[in-house]
């Protein structure tokens, strides 16, 4: 099954195609469109399973649509970085689960629009796909644009004042980023006369001179910098996650960034491949930045007593890790660091699907407001404990494994000061997480109904508590996806000699 | 160390059975109160038996093994049974059988007795993890575990006190965490995965400034915990905060972890040899000594008698660095058994001090005039175990204190023979007027009134406490029988120094 070439283009258009008809499908009644768009993630799932399974055993593939060769026709290419499609599907499959009860709670969203909502979501969910799989720069371009706009549409969904505003925000930082992404495949169009990845690499390689490719790998990083929220361009990312619906959230937090991320990594394969340019600054640069995005996220995240902007926060000093992990360009931290692109988004999706299901039953979303909270629904709170210990990295969790490899990587590439900072601003991601434990559990509540309250319906408890013992199996098993992403790392740093 | 590498599911079985206990106790909680104590009395019982059954095999030769998981692609979890692993694991599965006992009277009308149990429980089963840990991972996975899971137990009464001390305790204790982190990343960098065997896995030829890094990075890691001034700040507050079975386990096996962790790095990460051509140790030793020395001088200014006995852990744990820092085969031996020992004496102090808050209302020392009479059992062990601290023979605390003497005059380092008689005085200063006040000074009348004569506790907190101070005297007594825990540090120490 696994060796079926056709299952490539199926995991990148059944959830866009599902989109587009969801609407249609829920014509007759609005409550079609959940299982509408849970059959749609299901297919999609299947084939991202058998295409890991195959890259796993035969390494990096591409389809070519229509049999045109790569320079000429598009080429779709899943390599290790792509099996974060696996992620994707398993934290879409039940973001959409989840939001079966969830949006039909959310009293400022007319029921009418209801099946626009899984719309969008399996729109986000197909883009982000595309992106990773995506063999040509103008493709890349393209996916980036759907799952954006999907992405603030999303944000604003609840129609309230103050989801329009953080979505507008976000529109305003995400189209400069855009705007610069776009702008760098013309320049690289231009002067190599190709957009397919693979052939690009080659032919910067030969170019005369080497001052535009360094301005389009300048605007190239600076754009997917946005998209992931390092320091300083995050002040999009702590209002529109923490407004956007919980089930958003997730997403957005555990999976949108991670975009940024990936085309990162898309743009080091091109110019490490080329030799163009030493890429020594900007890996400085990027583990700079980190540093300071881990400590910064942190930071902030200490002050806030909304859960939901805690933990975006949180995704801003997370973003810093795996950064940093890829800057320091050594085998250890690129492995750590792309691992953590994983096991980031299963943490992040589980600590937003267990605040959201808090705040649905409760209708709080304070730190002050939740007090107490561990006593009535203790499921939800032993999933945001579980969550909170992964992410601040504590063995044997999913967290740990990634901070013991970019530290290992920061020895390596010898400047142990990063492993240092990525220690330490671990420590102080811990402070908050003790203050939101604190809260739930050993402090006496502030309002006593809160002890009344019953855990959420299974469609939201589920998904957290899955989502929740994966963090501990990534961690116990967390062999398995380090073995997985070796090759992919190794190949990535071969033409820097290492 | 050389010995028959004998492959047994014994270790595993000592760590896991706890957690067992854990399930356990939350359903047999539902039960009866009475069904979890004997449910978890049989489980820690079986523990205790499991830890000493290894025993007589170690002292044999043989060295227990396992390896249970692989973790990265290279580095294993694996439990290895030494002499000084299986002394510090049965130590602590015998002191945490009795305090189980004891909580049963004494938590008897507490609150959240499930959360109790069940991290009381998984704390045992990480402190095993510890002792039996076989190379630096596995050892760090259990040791921030254990730091990390004994929050909720320090915070227990949840009043303001409580939640000071814990958000003090989690801070200090994570510190210590990253920074032992940090020397397990660096060591692992140098010297890759190793078996902490005598000898070390670091040698010379490595660099001189990366070893005393790693050095430090240990030493004052692990510092924290094992409460080297001036990093004991934690120490004060968290004792008098906890109820009393937990503070007894608290001073008596989680302190001495922190000791249990600086004898591996010194012996089994960088060997005796190593560290004498460093020469770090007299730094470790002039640290140690002045912990004696000052904690024991704070001791006598404290009027909460948790409070006193929480800086008498600090200035004995003293001790036990400054066996460990003199670098001799007899200081070590001292320092080994003194961990066992004042294991149990403190564990008497603090359930006693535990029997006179709640049964006689008393925490302070100048309340304790003419508490003998009313309580004669209780403050019986109480002078028992005074007079051990003290080191008056043949009790345990003399034979410790001889076996570092001795060692102190190996080193011919008469300046520290004056430290430990001057730390025995103090130990005097702050321990006997308590004694004598409860023996000698006539009570104050009301008070006498209002709790009647007869104070004394009912049996099943008594007995646990009289326990614990008979193995003052036993071993004391009995202290080169084989098996005790003579036998098993002269085993450890003769591999150490060869």
């Amino acid at each position: 099954m696994a060796a079926w070439p056709h299952w490539l283009p199926l995991v990148v258009f059944a959830p866009l195609l599902g989109a587009v008809l969801t609407p249609i499908v829920s014509l007759r009644s609005r409550h079609v469109a959940p299982w509408w768009a849970l059959a749609v993630m299901s297919v999609t799932s299947v084939a991202a399973l058998f295409l890991v399974l195959r890259v796993a055993s035969e390494g990096p593939f591409s389809y070519l649509p229509g049999g045109w060769q790569p320079p000429y026709g598009i080429e779709l290419r899943f390599d290790e970085f792509s099996a974060v499609i696996s992620v994707i599907c398993l934290i879409g499959w039940l973001a959409v689960l989840y939001s079966l009860r969830y949006i039909e709670w959310l009293r400022e969203v007319p029921k009418e629009r209801i099946p626009y909502y899984y719309a969008l979501l399996l729109l986000n969910l197909g883009g982000m796909i595309g992106f990773v799989v995506t063999g040509d720069l103008f493709n890349l371009f393209v996916f980036l644009e759907i799952l954006s706009l999907s992405a603030y549409a999303l944000v604003a969904f609840s129609g309230e004042h103050i989801a329009e505003m953080a979505a507008f925000k976000y529109l305003l930082m995400g189209a400069i980023s855009s705007l610069l992404v776009l702008f760098s495949v013309g320049i690289i169009f231009g002067i190599t006369g190709s957009l397919n990845m693979a052939d690009v690499a080659t032919r910067i390689g030969q170019l005369d001179s080497a001052a535009p490719a360094a301005l389009a790998l300048a605007m190239l990083a600076i754009g997917f910098m946005v998209k992931a929220a390092l320091f300083p361009v995050h002040i999009w990312l702590p209002d529109a996650h923490a407004i956007a619906p919980s089930p958003i959230s997730a997403v957005l937090s555990g999976l949108v960034v991670k975009v940024g991320i990936i085309g990162l990594i898309r743009v080091y394969q091109i110019y490490y491949t080329s030799g163009v340019l030493d890429l020594h600054t900007l890996n400085q640069v990027l583990v700079w930045l980190g540093a300071i995005s881990i400590v910064m996220g942190a930071f902030f995240a200490i002050f806030q007593d909304d859960i939901k902007l805690m933990l975006a926060y949180s995704t801003i000093s997370n973003v810093g890790y795996i950064v940093m992990g890829l800057g320091l360009s050594t085998n250890f931290s690129v492995i750590g660091g792309s691992v953590h692109v994983f096991n980031h988004a299963l943490i992040k999706a589980t600590l937003f699907l267990a605040a959201g299901a808090l705040i649905y039953r409760t209708g709080y979303r304070t730190l002050t407001d939740l007090r107490g909270i561990g006593r009535s629904m203790p499921l939800t709170c032993i999933a945001i404990s579980i969550g909170a210990i992964s992410i601040v990295g504590i063995p044997p969790t999913a967290g740990f494994l990634c901070k013991w490899y970019i530290a290992l990587g920061a020895f390596e590439a010898d400047q142990p000061f990063f492993g240092f900072a990525l220690i330490f601003g671990a420590l102080f991601i811990f402070i908050y997480y003790i203050r939101m434990v604190n809260a739930f559990y050993f402090q006496a509540p502030v309002h006593p109904e809160i002890l009344e309250v019953t855990e959420a319906p299974l469609s939201m408890l589920a998904p957290t508590l899955f989502l929740a013992s994966l963090c501990l199996i990534m961690g116990i098993l967390g062999r398995i996806p380090l073995a997985f992403i070796e090759p992919a790392a190794a190949r990535l740093l071969a033409p820097l000699g290492g | 160390m050389t010995g028959r590498l004998v492959t047994s599911v014994m270790p595993v079985a000592a760590v896991f059975l706890p957690l067992a206990g854990v399930v356990a106790g939350l359903v047999l909680g539902r039960i009866s109160g009475r069904a979890r104590a004997w449910g978890l009395g049989a489980i820690c019982a079986a523990t205790a038996a499991l830890t000493i059954a290894l025993i007589p095999g170690v002292l044999d030769g043989s060295v227990y093994e396992i390896y249970l998981l692989r973790l990265t692609p290279v580095i294993w979890i694996h439990l290895r049974v030494d002499a000084m692993g299986a002394l510090f694991a049965a130590t602590a599965a015998l002191l945490w059988l009795l305090a189980l006992v004891y909580s049963v009277g004494y938590m008897a009308d507490g609150h959240r007795l499930g959360r109790y149990y069940a991290f009381f429980m998984l704390c045992l089963s990480w402190t095993l993890g510890v002792a039996y840990a076989g190379n630096l991972l596995t050892f760090l996975i259990f040791y921030e575990l254990f730091s990390i899971l004994t929050y909720p137990l320090v915070v227990h009464e949840e009043t303001p006190e409580a939640m000071a001390a814990g958000t003090k305790y989690i801070i200090y204790i994570l510190m210590g965490g990253s920074l032992v982190l940090l020397g397990v990343v660096f060591t692992f960098f140098l010297a890759g995965d190793q078996t902490l065997t005598a000898g070390g896995i670091l040698n010379a030829t490595m660099d001189r400034t990366s070893l005393l890094v790693i050095f430090w990075c240990f030493i004052v890691g692990f510092g924290v915990k094992a409460a080297l001034v001036p990093l004991h700040g934690w120490v004060p507050d968290a004792h008098p905060a906890a109820p009393a079975p937990f503070s007894a386990v608290l001073s008596g096996v989680m302190v001495a972890a922190g000791s249990f962790g600086i004898m591996r790095v010194v012996f089994q990460v960088f060997g005796t040899e190593l560290l004498a051509e460093l020469g770090v140790m007299p730094v470790l030793a002039g640290i140690a000594a002045f912990t004696v020395v000052f904690a024991a001088v704070l001791a006598v200014g404290q009027d909460n008698i948790k409070r006193r006995l929480a800086y008498s852990t600090i200035s004995q744990m003293g001790y036990v660095a400054l066996g460990v820092g003199l670098l001799g085969a007899e200081a070590t031996i001292g320092a080994l058994v003194h961990i066992t020992n004042h294991a149990f004496m403190k564990g008497t102090l603090f359930l006693c001090a535990g029997l006179l808050i709640k049964r006689a209302g008393i925490h302070n020392v100048s309340e304790m005039a003419g508490a003998a009479k009313r309580m004669p059992v209780t403050m019986a062990a109480f002078a028992l175990a005074t007079l051990g601290m003290i080191g008056t023979p043949p009790l345990s605390g003399f034979i410790s204190k001889w076996y570092l003497g001795l060692g102190i005059l190996d080193a011919d380092q008469p300046l520290y023979l004056a430290v430990l008689l001057g730390g025995a005085l103090l130990a005097a200063i702050y321990l006997l007027p308590i004694v004598y006040a409860a023996y000698f000074k006539k009570p104050p009348t009301i008070a006498a009134e209002d709790t009647g004569e007869g104070a004394e506790a009912p049996a099943s907190m008594l007995v646990p406490t009289v326990i614990a101070s008979a193995l003052t005297l036993v071993l004391g007594l009995a202290a080169t029988v084989p098996g005790f825990p003579y036998s098993l540090a002269r085993m450890a120490t003769e591999a150490f120094f060869r």
